[in-house]
């Protein structure tokens, strides 16, 4: 739960899951009642992420903290996010617009429209400002 | 073990009815994910990257592939998960099946996950979808496709479908059995192929149909597939059904050809024909083959 807190408050959400599921380092809420053997589940029901050295959010939650109001955000267009989604960083020329709580060394969520693809780190690399990338939906692909 | 090359299996389909040549070959197809997004908005931001996309008129959400300037596998909408690759006759048992979010669903040969998230959907993530496959790689994917699609109702579970309880626990269950597959998704498929493999695949799933049967409450719904031509695993595994349990084959309104009742020389029952054989010159698929029965 500690993780996942910090990345939710890094992300400026105020979501607290009432209930964590554990399967490994798998973490889920509102799961489904087993008539199974427990020892067998392997995913069960809504999967908000997994614990690793940092939490990595799942993309359902990454949807769900898109539309909250008051997460930081930062909004791309389609040629920055294919970009983000293969792993790279989003220059600032390239960011159409930020909510208005996302300063420097913030993390924010990076947004296509009204969905959200990853997220990184608004920071400085050399001269240039970027979110630099830290998950993004190309994982998907990776995983395969 | 008896031999048998492509002349032989063409003959055989020839000799069920069929004019397949052997060639058929199956469009690449999507399945528009409703939990996501709605069939025209995709279309709609897909023609825009000038991907050209038709309807396949008899299924609710499925389109052909016409032409795509990148792959579809791998754009900023599939990871989304407004669709998914699926072949267009493997889009039908969910279809024919046609969960609601009343449903208590089992999914007994789940991985890698086209059909579970297609259940999710026509049960707008309502209800329970329980998963189970027996291989833990393949649930590696499973458990991918659920996330991207948006899934939340699904439990997913690595177990031997034949060692589950026999308890009546589901309204509905999907058993797209594994079997012997065909020639047109497996282009080694008539050398690879023997009379002993068919056998055998449909002992097994006689097995299956029996545990499926268990796990159905009273009224409940069994839809049975394969993407096998051979009769051995679809008409002659129904018959065997027919025979050993009180279930009852329900008109389905299915593309494809009224299933065979008339099966080396052995009469089946007639409500047999209810069950649908896509032959894959039918509708342009690969082979497939759909029985719905309910649990009296």
């Amino acid at each position: 739960m500690r993780l996942l807190t910090r990345f939710l408050s890094q992300i400026g959400s105020e979501y607290r899951p009432d209930e964590i599921w554990k399967s490994n380092n798998l973490r889920f809420t509102d799961p489904i009642e087993p008539v199974f053997p427990k020892d067998k589940i392997v995913y069960n029901g809504y999967y908000i992420g997994q614990n690793k050295k940092w939490f990595q959010p799942s993309s359902l939650l990454l949807q769900k903290l898109g539309a909250e109001d008051g997460t930081r955000k930062a909004y791309i267009g389609r040629e920055a996010a294919w970009l983000f989604v293969v792993g790279r960083d989003v220059f600032e020329d390239n960011v159409q617009a930020f909510t208005e709580n996302v300063e420097l060394g913030n993390y924010c969520l990076v947004m296509f429209g009204t969905d959200c693809i990853g997220y990184g780190r608004y920071e400085t690399s050399g001269k240039l400002k970027v979110i630099k990338n830290i998950f993004d939906l190309g994982d998907f692909l990776r995983r395969e | 073990m008896i031999s048998m090359g492509r002349e032989d299996f063409i003959e055989l389909y020839e000799s069920l009815g069929s004019s397949v040549t052997g060639d058929e070959v199956t469009p690449k197809a999507i399945r528009v994910n409703p939990l996501k997004t709605v069939d025209q908005e995709l279309v709609d931001i897909l023609a825009d990257q000038d991907v050209e996309l038709e309807k396949i008129p008899f299924l609710d959400h499925g389109y052909k592939i016409v032409s795509s300037p990148f792959s579809l596998g791998a754009s900023i909408e599939y990871l989304l998960g407004y669709y998914s690759l699926q072949e267009t006759a493997s889009q039908l048992p969910v279809q024919m099946l046609s969960p609601s979010s009343e449903d208590r669903v089992l999914d007994m040969a789940a991985a890698p996950g086209g059909k579970t998230t297609q259940i999710a959907a026509y049960m707008g993530n309502q209800g329970s979808v329980t998963a189970i496959d027996i291989n833990r790689r393949r649930l590696f994917a499973l458990e991918n496709q659920v996330e991207r699609t948006g899934v939340k109702n699904t439990i997913v579970y690595n177990l031997d479908a034949l060692e589950l309880p026999d308890e009546p626990l589901f309204t509905k269950v999907l058993l797209d059995a594994p079997c012997s597959g065909n020639y047109v998704t497996d282009g080694r498929w008539f050398d690879n192929r023997t009379k002993s493999h068919i056998k055998s695949n449909s002992l097994m799933q006689r097995r299956l149909i029996a545990k499926a049967i268990n796990l159905l409450e009273k009224g409940g719904t069994l839809l049975y597939s394969t993407c096998s031509l051979e009769p051995e695993e679809n008409e002659l595994n129904v018959q065997w059904m027919l025979e050993n349990y009180d279930m009852k084959i329900q008109d389905i309104d299915c593309p494809g050809t009224p299933a065979l009742t008339n099966v080396f020389l052995d009469e089946l029952d007639a409500s047999v024909s209810k069950c649908r054989r896509l032959w894959p010159n039918d509708v342009g698929s690969q082979g497939f083959f759909i029985a719905k029965a309910v649990k009296q």
